[in-house]
């Protein structure tokens, strides 16, 4: 071992991306650039399977040096060591967020230039509620795990130019300048010599990463951190009771009509009245309520299906151009359920008997109907004429009743306790979706409301059981949002939990061997 | 195949002395054509799938060469095509995975060592270990040790590489061993560059045929009576041979130390990350020139006694870096210094964690306590700078958890966008949701990702193609019938005769679910004896190419399968009352569900220029995408736990009073019809839609939509519902 205090340093880079991003291709326009300039240059991978969406990593190292003749270049390694990196680059904040986790970056040293885009996990996506991880914390890791960062959405700025990610991951890179690579050498790399529509959409793709790479990391080495760049934006959600109560109005004026409306102000304004302000249980409350009572039955999705601004939306949205149809089909698949809750209750009970006894939940395959036409568009507003039908329908009258419940055990609990005010209601959260999604959620509810909350109102005597009584209505919603299909909140609540549709299974034993 | 190897075949054609740049599995295929081989052949994984595809595809191109290149039906029949060595002076090379494909030729490899080869052999087996592994973890050492065979574990430098694999038919002829190389993920996947030789074409090739054939000769049968005799060999002559040769060619490294006293013995693999983490704790310099000595074994079997004697005389200690157990090198080397009455420590796995992969900060764990124990003759200095080390990157690791506040959950691959084998599993998990679960034997392939959520289906995997067999004493011994998922990939791998023959021959129930897709895809998409020809693809257009193939079918009928039904893989609600009737139906015997779809990468390679060409040419094109009402969805996502397809995701409800994410369809999404026929089969919600966006449209297509227009402007002239200033 001699000492040589000049001994050049090797530079290491790792690429971070989804399969099928083009992490490959940057990699290897990365080694021509490398190459290209003389370095001593190279590049691994762990492709495998995770080419098939999974998270995959590119490990770069280079010398950016040309050796003199004889010169030995200093082994280089195939993997990064933890600390030991001067840049990553990735196209997605969770992955990027992981190697902070990982101990991947050293925070003295260490640029993270990382999309702002994020590629839900199925975790994430999965849930009924909200699964997602916070983009505020993925940014203050990276914030307080690396020397700078820059943050943008790589992914939008690729839209942009008509490209794919690893044309302005490549730019971001290059214009990193953690390797002293020219532009020029970079731009001929994805060139590759071709001078077709493809090309020229990826060096767009390159100089817009180049140039906000070179923007966001213009600050001096060592300086704090600063995100320029907006964390992920949640919708504009109104704020405060009288903006919410506004907000359930018009959209119920828009679902039934004015007295409607009116019958939700009052509903709001009883709750108000139980509490003080800021209201905060009464506005969870009457969030939820507007939803409520806007349930979804087929007048309100044909309504909604079969408007102007329906189609105007799906021409921006899927870039149709000026001269070009656009069709769209609709997949429906109106069940007895759906068709008996339009109807009033003699005729609704009739019909689900009916389907009791010819074991059916659905007419026929189900449809995909071509709203987009002229018959398809008719049928459907003519659909969403039938409004008037509503309030006698055997679903409007039984929602009722259950809002009635609700609300009347919410007001119980204002005088109770604030905390359990607002455990409770945050429970319609659970009734959500259709068929059978909506039968389970609903179904929750009812568990929660018949096994919890009513009885501990009954019961409880101490301000303590109130609040513990809270934390268990809490905990029964977390669990039966987390896992929909499960059993897990009956086990919660102490319940037998509902056996699978029994079918008789033939099973014989295997035959003889034969002879 | 996924992959066009156009720039690639133009590597391997270069010349002497020019540079080739590009992954080291192709530099290993370009020194195989610089040995001069007659044959390469083998079985598809990854990582050295590309070897056997670009030589599949370069074949016309290295016509001269007169090699012959067989895609094998599996390992077995790989290694078995090193017989031709036995009798004949011809040079030949297969590949595989390991640990997996060396086991399923392991009956082949054992009746090639035993009478040995006169011409040389080299297996490249691709080691699936560590990292990104996907496969059990074993080490294909022990296969080397069994057959007697030798084993090389290159140093991860492509000019080492490219040495070592032209060293390798050379030993294999000097010792009439066959050669394994073992080449690590990393390793295989590794742009690098070296100076390339003229290609050799063989004496004996497809251009220079062999004019009668081998004289009888008794003793290159492995039968007995000479299967002892052979044995004998091996121990008496082969192995001696095969020592000599790495001496006198230097295939193992020495790298000098000022600490004489002490000494590093390695795997050529981990040579890197060794002095990685030797320059990390202070005893490498910067150029990688180590404090101590270092033996790199580039062959890991078989050892030279008198070469771990030279290295370890005089020294105090050496430590044995191995990655893998049981550790084999380092038992043999203590047993070597042993015999020798050497007073030399050997260390190894006492220091270093005995399973996993020798990652440089798992090497620097098992360096840092030798330090300690060694600190008089390496400084005090270097055990201490690698605590510093933990102690940093622990720390940077404990503050990352505490901003998290939560671990990032992990991101399994999943199937492709518009992958066939998704929508099987949607009407799976619609059936369990009907008539409860039952025993999943499930396999290897693409298929395999059901595993993961939000499927999480299969009971066992017990290897490629064995999903039926693994449930032969599971179905007599259960209520209900099994399910045994295979793909085409496994069934002609080894499941038709491991599974159906077996399952036939014996009785047996049960119901197999068999995945006709038209390739190996979680290899690459390599080609099955039952994939689609180019008139068939041709005929099929934009449109599945498999149903038209039936390979399968017709095997399974003639094997006198008698339930068979053969169902389109998007066709959700029909697949799921497909698996009820076979877990229901009176029937007796073996069932069988043919699930057929085309692998979407294969199908979308094959009409994605079909499309830009009819595009240039202005011809009606129509372009279709799904996508979700947001107004309708309610945010449920029971679909996403139904699908999980990457397209199908969430986001931000963009209603005010909505707070939780509502589904959402990406722009990746390729219109593939599974959101729909799931909206269907499960009757989850009236959210979804199909866009057909037409380009170029015809006359008629503007005529209607000109009508759909103006019935829109009359009739949907209803505003947005919720439009209140905040």
């Amino acid at each position: 071992m001699s000492a040589s205090p000049q001994a050049p340093a090797i530079r290491k880079i790792l690429v971070l991306a989804l399969g099928g991003e083009g992490g490959g291709t940057l990699t290897e326009w990365l080694v021509s650039a490398g190459l290209d300039s003389g370095w001593p240059i190279q590049a691994t991978s762990i492709p495998g399977v995770a080419q098939r969406t999974g998270a995959t990593s590119y490990y770069i190292e280079c010398l950016p040096l040309v050796p003199a003749p004889g010169q030995t270049v200093p082994p280089m390694c195939l993997a990064p060591l933890p600390g030991d990196l001067d840049l990553i680059i990735s196209s997605e904040l969770l992955e990027s967020a992981r190697a902070i986790e990982r101990g991947l970056a050293d925070p003295r040293r260490t640029v993270m230039i990382s999309s702002t885009a994020r590629a839900f996990t199925v975790d994430e996506r999965g849930g009924m509620a909200d699964g997602r991880l916070p983009a505020q914390k993925l940014i203050s890791a990276l914030q307080e795990g690396s020397a700078r960062v820059a943050l943008f959405d790589m992914g939008q700025l690729a839209r942009e130019q008509g490209t794919i990610v690893s044309a302005v991951m490549f730019g971001a890179l290059a214009g990193a300048g953690v390797l002293p690579l020219t532009r020029a050498a970079c731009e001929k790399a994805v060139a590759g010599g071709a001078a077709d529509a493809r090309a020229q959409a990826s060096l767009r793709g390159f100089a817009a990463g180049f140039e906000r790479a070179v923007a966001l990391l213009a600050g001096a080495p060592g300086a704090p951190a600063s995100d320029p760049i907006e964390p992920p934006r949640a919708g504009q959600r109104p704020e405060g009771l009288a903006q919410i109560r506004a907000l359930g109005m018009a959209r119920l004026v828009d679902y039934q009509d004015q007295a409607y409306a009116e019958r939700y102000a009052a509903r709001v304004d009883a709750l108000a009245r139980g509490e003080a302000a800021p209201h905060a249980a009464s506005c969870e409350a009457a969030r939820g309520l507007a939803l409520w009572m806007s349930y979804e039955d087929i007048i309100r999705v044909a309504d909604l299906k079969s408007r102007r601004s329906r189609f105007e939306q799906i021409r921006r949205d899927y870039k149709a151009g000026p001269g070009e149809p656009v069709i769209v089909r609709d997949f429906l698949k109106p069940g007895v359920e759906e068709i008996a809750a339009i109807l009033p209750p003699r005729w609704a009970s009739r019909l689900k008997d009916w389907g009791r006894r010819r074991q059916r939940v659905s007419f026929g395959e189900g449809v995909q109907l071509a709203t987009s036409s002229v018959t398809g568009l008719l049928a459907m507003r003519l659909l969403a004429s039938l409004r008037w039908l509503r309030p006698r329908s055997s679903r409007f009258i039984a929602e009722q009743a259950l809002i009635e419940r609700w609300l009347s055990a919410l007001q119980c609990c204002q005088r109770a306790d604030a905390g359990l005010a607002a455990a409770v209601a945050a429970l319609p959260r659970l009734i959500k979706g259709y068929g059978s999604t909506h039968e389970r959620g609903q179904g929750s509810f009812r568990h929660i409301l018949e096994q919890l909350v009513e009885p501990g109102l009954a019961s409880a005597g101490s301000p303590q059981a109130f609040v513990d009584l809270a934390l268990r209505i809490r905990e029964a919603q977390r669990v039966a949002l987390a896992q929909p299909e499960g059993h897990e909140l009956f086990r919660l609540l102490g319940m037998s939990p509902p056996a699978p549709r029994e079918q008789t299974l033939h099973f014989t034993p295997p035959a003889r061997r034969r002879p | 195949m996924e992959l066009s190897f156009e720039k690639e075949i133009g590597l391997l054609k270069l010349g002497a002395g020019q540079v080739f740049h590009g992954e080291g599995i192709l530099a290993v295929t370009k020194a195989l054509l610089q040995s001069g081989v007659s044959y390469i052949g083998g079985y598809q994984g990854s990582p050295v799938s590309n070897l056997l595809d670009v030589m599949v595809q370069a074949q016309h191109a290295l016509d001269e060469l007169g090699i012959h290149v067989e895609a094998c039906t599996n390992e077995s029949s790989a290694a078995a095509m090193l017989g031709a060595s036995i009798m004949y002076p011809v040079r030949g090379a297969v590949t595989w995975k390991s640990i997996v494909g060396t086991n399923v030729a392991a009956d082949a490899l054992s009746n090639l060592s035993s009478p040995g080869v006169i011409g040389g052999v080299l297996i490249v087996v691709g080691e699936d270990y560590g990292e990104g592994a996907s496969v059990i973890q074993e080490r294909t050492h022990s296969f080397a040790m069994k057959s007697t065979m030798v084993l090389l574990d290159p140093r991860p430098d492509l000019p080492t590489v490219v040495r070592l694999t032209q060293k390798a038919f050379e030993i294999s002829e000097a010792s009439n061993m066959p050669c394994m190389m073992s080449l690590r993920i990393r390793l295989c996947h590794l742009r690098g560059s070296f100076v390339a030789s003229d290609n050799r074409a063989a004496a004996v090739s497809t251009r220079h045929r062999l004019a009668g054939p081998a004289s009888f000769n008794y003793e290159k049968l492995s039968h007995p009576p000479v299967t002892f005799l052979q044995e004998r060999r091996k121990v008496e002559e082969r192995l001696p041979a095969a020592r000599r040769f790495i001496l006198e060619q230097a295939l193992n490294e020495v790298l000098p130390g000022e600490a004489s006293r002490l000494g590093l013995i390695v795997q050529g693999g981990l040579s890197a990350n060794l002095i990685r983490a030797l320059q990390t704790m202070g005893l490498a310099d910067a150029q990688g020139d180590p404090a101590l000595p270092v033996l790199i074994l580039n062959v890991v079997y078989p050892l030279v006694p008198e070469q771990i004697k030279d290295f370890c005389a005089g020294k105090e200690a050496v430590l044995v870096l191995e990655e893998g157990q049981p550790e084999y090198i380092e038992q043999e080397v203590a047993t070597i210094l042993h015999r020798s009455g050497s007073p030399c420590q050997v260390h190894g796995k006492d220091f270093l964690k005995l399973p996993g992969e020798y990652s440089t900060e798992t090497l620097l764990r098992g360096l840092e306590p030798f330090a300690q124990h060694y600190a008089a003759q390496l400084g005090a200095a270097a055990a201490g700078q690698a605590r510093a080390w933990f102690g940093q990157v622990q720390g940077w690791r404990q503050q990352a958890a505490q901003v998290l506040v939560q671990p990032i959950p992990a991101r399994p691959p999943t199937f492709c966008v518009g992958c066939p084998e998704r929508p099987v599993f949607s009407a799976l998990k619609l059936v369990r949701e009907q008539i409860g679960a039952t025993h999943i034997s499930t396999d290897i392939g693409c298929h395999a990702f059901a595993t993961f959520p939000p499927f999480s289906f299969g009971n066992s995997i017990l290897g490629y193609g064995m999903s039926m067999a693994s449930a032969a004493a599971v179905a007599p011994l259960s209520q209900r019938r099994p399910l045994a998922i295979m793909g085409d990939g496994g069934f002609w791998h080894n499941g038709l005769l491991s599974g159906v023959a077996s399952n036939l021959l014996n009785g047996g129930d049960g119901v197999l679910l068999i995945m006709k897709n038209g390739y190996t895809s979680a290899t690459g998409t390599q080609e099955l004896i039952s994939s689609p020809d180019d008139m068939l693809k041709q005929v099929a257009g934009a449109r599945s190419a498999t149903d038209t193939e039936t390979t399968i079918e017709d095997t399974l009928k003639g094997m006198g399968v008698r339930w068979l039904r053969t169902v389109h893989t998007y066709r959700v609600a029909q697949m799921k009352a497909a698996l009820v009737e076979a877990f229901a139906t009176p029937a007796q015997g073996l069932k069988v569900i043919v699930a057929e779809g085309e692998c979407q990468l294969e199908r979308q390679r094959r009409i994605r220029p079909q499309i830009a060409a009819s595009l240039s040419r202005g011809e009606r094109v129509v372009r279709t995408r799904f996508g979700v009402d947001e107004q309708v969805c309610s945010g449920d996502h029971a679909c996403v736990r139904l699908s999980a397809c990457p397209s199908l995701t969430i986001r931000e409800a963009r209603d005010p009073l909505k707070v939780d994410p509502v589904a959402w369809v990406t722009p990746d999404c390729v219109g593939c019809g599974l959101c729909g026929e799931n909206a269907h089969a499960a009757t989850l919600c009236p959210s979804f839609f199909k866009v057909e966006v037409i380009q170029h449209p015809g006359l008629a297509d503007r005529l209607r939509d000109a009508l759909r227009r103006l019935v829109l402007r009359w009739f949907g002239g209803r505003s947005e519902p919720v439009q209140v200033p905040a």
